[in-house]
């Protein structure tokens, strides 16, 4: 007996030693984690905007980011979006139909807003007690001198397996700029390959007309288009092939229909949704006279 | 049971004569799975080294608390422990090498190299003793990993670091994981035949 409790004394606190030491490892990494994360993805904004190191965005262009809330209270529910306007930030709520329900100024900097924790808290505050707030999405436009360009989506949805994280590119009539795969757990060698360029790039230039009514089809993909979406032919015959296919469906990935279909369905809904949102948006802006950055 | 061996003794005991791939053959899946390229071979190499040490010099420090009852639990805990710090690090600081090898760092918790060193060493000797068996054992599974991919790296595409220096690639068949076993074979049988040569010819 005296043996069992030593054991179980000595094997608790070896691991809540164990935990410190992980604990502190975290604490000292987290920050650098973090830091590559946003390189990253902000290596994956430009270059889905057909940027790169060699060509560096020009000064003129400008990402603004645009915060989606939902915003609980005890009368129902309403988006809040956390807006960049020409000086500081705001902050409006439209209800379900629409309208506009308020506009206040948020007291916020560019770097608190990008933390989550820091923002959600200042918008507690804006909101007003009684009311609760959880964060959906985030959306950048993209403007050059002043005219929107593109926008950058954030978007999940769940894959065979488990959720597939994308970013996605639009010009502003909401045609597929680009698509990049940020996180996934689909099966190496079959749902994994929605990382390549084969598949993922099937999406580019699609038109929202035809977005809409996209589906997956299991038909071997002719050799010409895969070389051209792989970017191995000519660039001349590249795009006169890419042409030819920019109306046709998605052709699935073999041994991962589920998966093609996932990612399918998930960019449909994620540009249709918002399109709707920012219309809306959009148009309260103009009725209200709200001037904002973008 | 007291350590007669000097520091240089414990790392050459490691690298040569007790060699963790070719002598002990221990640890032989990541030897076989990861050793594609000299690159991949030495980030694990390190990556091992690191849990070595660190496991080693750890279990020395409390070898005295330690219930003999609970010695493997114990180890495991301590190995997780390090290899969690390492795979933190090095999903900070070294993220594209990590995107490459990250799934085998996790998978070090169940080397049995480590476990063994910890069980055979450690856990008796003194903790700067364990270091350097520990640095020993680590630097000796880094030299053969490295050893597998620079002949697998050569062999399979005909490159060395990444560097075409062959032009061709002689056998494809090299970067695939069987054929881990072939070159783990072939340089247990040259190390062999090595040490039974000096020991002859130091004989007559």
């Amino acid at each position: 007996m005296k043996d069992i409790m030593t054991i179980i004394i000595r094997l608790t606190l070896s691991c809540m030693l164990a935990a410190t030491v992980m604990g502190v490892a975290f604490l000292v990494t987290n920050k650098a984690k973090k830091h590559n994360q946003h390189v990253n993805e902000q290596k994956v904004r430009y270059s889905l905007l057909g940027y790169s190191e060699q060509k560096p965005i020009p000064e003129s262009m400008t990402l603004h980011e645009i915060y989606r809330y939902i915003v609980t209270s005890a009368d129902g529910q309403s988006i809040g979006y956390l807006l960049p306007a020409k000086e500081g930030f705001i902050f409006v709520t439209i209800d379900l139909e629409g309208k506009m329900l308020e506009n206040k100024p948020v007291q916020i900097d560019e770097a608190m807003v990008r933390e989550k924790e820091e923002r959600d808290k200042v918008i507690r505050k804006v909101v007003g007690s009684g009311k609760d707030i959880a964060f959906a999405d985030q959306t950048i436009v993209v403007t050059d001198n002043g005219k929107r360009v593109a926008y950058l989506l954030d978007g999940k949805f769940t894959g065979f397996k488990t959720f597939i994280g994308v970013m996605l590119a639009l010009d502003p009539q909401f045609s597929i700029l680009g698509l990049e795969i940020l996180e996934h757990e689909e099966d190496p060698g079959l749902g994994a390959e929605i990382k390549q360029k084969y598949f993922k790039n099937q999406f580019k230039g699609k038109s929202f007309e035809t977005l809409k009514k996209l589906e997956v089809v299991k038909e071997p993909m002719p050799d010409g288009y895969v070389r051209a979406l792989e970017g191995n032919a000519a660039e001349a015959d590249a795009a006169e092939i890419l042409k030819q296919y920019v109306d046709h469906d998605i052709y699935a990935l073999t041994g991962a229909t589920i998966s093609s279909r996932s990612v399918n369905n998930g960019v449909k809904g994620i540009v249709k949704k918002f399109a709707y949102r920012l219309n809306i948006l959009d148009s309260v802006l103009v009725e209200q006279k709200i001037a904002v950055a973008f | 049971m007291a350590n007669d061996k000097t520091s240089l003794q414990l790392i050459t005991r490691g690298i040569l004569s007790e060699n963790p791939i070719f002598k002990l053959a221990l640890s032989m899946c990541p030897a076989v799975g990861i050793s594609t390229t000299v690159m991949n071979g030495f980030m694990l190499g390190i990556a091992v080294l690191f849990v070595q040490v660190f496991s080693s010099v750890t279990i020395s420090l409390f070898k005295n608390k330690i219930h003999p009852r609970i010695r493997i639990p114990t180890y495991t805990l301590t190995i997780a422990t390090w290899v969690t710090v390492i795979d933190l690090a090095l999903a900070a600081y070294l993220p594209e090498a990590y995107a490459k090898m990250g799934i085998f760092v996790k998978l070090i918790v169940a080397f049995a190299i480590i476990t063994m060193r910890l069980e055979m060493f450690a856990c008796k000797e003194s903790a700067k003793d364990s270091f350097w068996d520990g640095l020993g054992m680590g630097l000796g599974f880094l030299v053969g990993m490295m050893v597998i991919g620079l002949v697998r790296e050569l062999l399979g595409s005909g490159a060395i670091l990444g560097y075409d220096v062959l032009g061709f690639k002689p056998l494809l068949f090299f970067i695939l994981p069987s054929a881990g076993f072939f070159v783990v074979g072939l340089m247990m049988a040259f190390f062999n035949w090595v040490e039974l040569f000096y020991k002859r010819s130091r004989r007559g």
